[in-house]
């Protein structure tokens, strides 16, 4: 990764994380956002192509289509359509439910990637998170992709229910043709209430650095930079890429830094009312964001590889920013070792 | 890289102008490649229009650089970006 020319900031954002419904069919007891309902104040569809006619004009390169369930929105595949128009890829994260035969067919085009989410690799596993009936859907939905060949990955968010179940999963995304990606599991949404129950320990997180370690082909996004090995340093990032190389767009056109930090401290303004340039180059909330520095990880001898860890975990389990990823390889070493301080 | 030939992206292969000179995306991956060219390359010279020969003659009258040391550098980063296969000659 370029970090020097990343710091010597972009005119826009690589790839924007955008949220484009709260409505959900599902009721993950991990949901990053919180989702079920439709918001009212959720963007309408000529608000939308107002954002992507801007977005593609910055050359805006890829877009991370999230939500809620996506496929919810009724013009969703439309909006799809006018993006890759515009040259813009868009990596569809979907629960997978909702994709038939006649809707992998419209997927089927080559600026798409599909990433379905699936976090057990039985039923058994997978339906006490994401509801029961989900696992059978997403493997009817890997069906109708792979008819099509179009490209998939399955997603795992990392868990104590799901950390038994990677080397299934691997064995199981193999089966289906496709791509096994991890994602760290954040404290927001309803990851809040379900954080102190579902987040590994100290030694599951170590035990899953050196898992990834021996599995150079599963990816994890900018999920497991704070616990990357010397061996995946050139599959990705090395540092939080918020308001640098990335940002997020809510489903009612509030910009954040990224999808976990959805707080209204951290609201850097609003599409389409406003541009979106002007947010991302003179919004104080991304200013300050790109210059934050964890001072307490630059002397570590990991921060080369991680640059302090994840931000947003540090705010949502300690409320503040500039300080280290609790969950970073050399903070679950630490937690490991036996504190013998002689009192 | 060949004097003659103009150069366009790869299908799936997308460049934008930053201040330090040009940023790559590749959807294969997807990867990123930064390329310090400043002002020597801007993202328009891959739309495959100009030959290199137009664009040295344009940079060495704007520039007033050596003609040998602006060649130089266009051909280290025209073979690089060719090898990594987001470029081609035409």
């Amino acid at each position: 990764m370029g970090n020097r020319y990343v710091e010597m900031g972009l005119c826009a954002p690589v790839n924007v994380t955008w949220e484009v419904t709260y409505n959900c069919n599902l009721s993950c007891i991990h949901c990053l956002s919180d989702s079920g309902n439709r918001n009212v104040a959720e963007m309408s569809t000529d608000d939308c192509r107002r954002v992507i006619d801007e977005l593609a004009a910055m050359k805006v390169f890829q877009f991370n289509i999230g939500g809620g369930e996506p496929f919810m929105r009724p013009d969703f595949l439309d909006l799809m359509d006018y993006a890759h128009d515009k040259g813009i890829v868009t990596c569809i994260s979907t629960n997978g439910t909702l994709i038939d035969r006649d809707i992998a067919k419209r997927l089927n085009h080559p600026l798409v990637y599909i990433q379905v989410s699936l976090d057990g690799a039985t039923p058994e596993s997978n339906d006490p998170i994401r509801g029961k009936g989900s696992f059978r859907n997403v493997l009817r939905a890997l069906d109708y992709l792979r008819e099509w060949d179009i490209e998939v990955s399955i997603n795992t968010v990392l868990t104590q229910l799901s950390f038994p179940e990677l080397d299934k999963m691997s064995k199981l995304a193999s089966d289906y043709g496709a791509k096994l990606r991890v994602s760290r599991f954040r404290p927001s949404g309803r990851g809040k209430e379900s954080w102190s129950k579902l987040n590994v320990t100290a030694d599951q997180m170590l035990a899953f650095s050196d898992w990834l370690s021996r599995h150079l082909g599963v990816s994890t996004g900018d999920s497991f930079f704070s616990v990357s090995t010397e061996e995946r340093r050139s599959l990705g990032l090395n540092m939080c890429g918020a308001c640098k190389l990335t940002c997020c767009i809510s489903p009612e056109g509030g910009v954040y830094p990224c999808a976990f930090l959805q707080e209204d401290e951290f609201r850097a303004g609003v599409v389409p009312e406003q541009s979106f340039g002007e947010i991302w180059r003179e919004s104080p909330v991304f200013k300050s964001f790109r210059n934050l520095e964890i001072k307490s990880c630059e002397s570590c001898h990991r921060f080369d590889l991680c640059h302090g860890g994840c931000p947003a975990i540090a705010y949502h389990t300690q409320r503040k920013l500039g300080i280290a990823d609790p969950g970073c390889l050399e903070n679950c070493v630490k937690e490991k070792i036996p504190n013998m301080v002689v009192v | 890289m060949q004097l003659e030939s103009a150069y366009r992206l790869e299908a799936g292969v997308q460049v934008r102008n930053e201040v330090f000179g040009l940023l790559f995306y590749d959807y294969r991956g997807p990867r990123l490649y930064f390329v310090p060219s400043k002002e020597l390359l801007t993202d328009t010279f891959f739309q495959g229009n100009e030959p290199v020969s137009d664009l040295l003659d344009r940079l060495v009258a704007q520039t007033r650089w050596p003609r040998k040391q602006i060649q130089d550098q266009l051909e280290r980063t025209l073979d690089s970006l060719e090898g990594k296969g987001l470029i081609h000659g035409q």
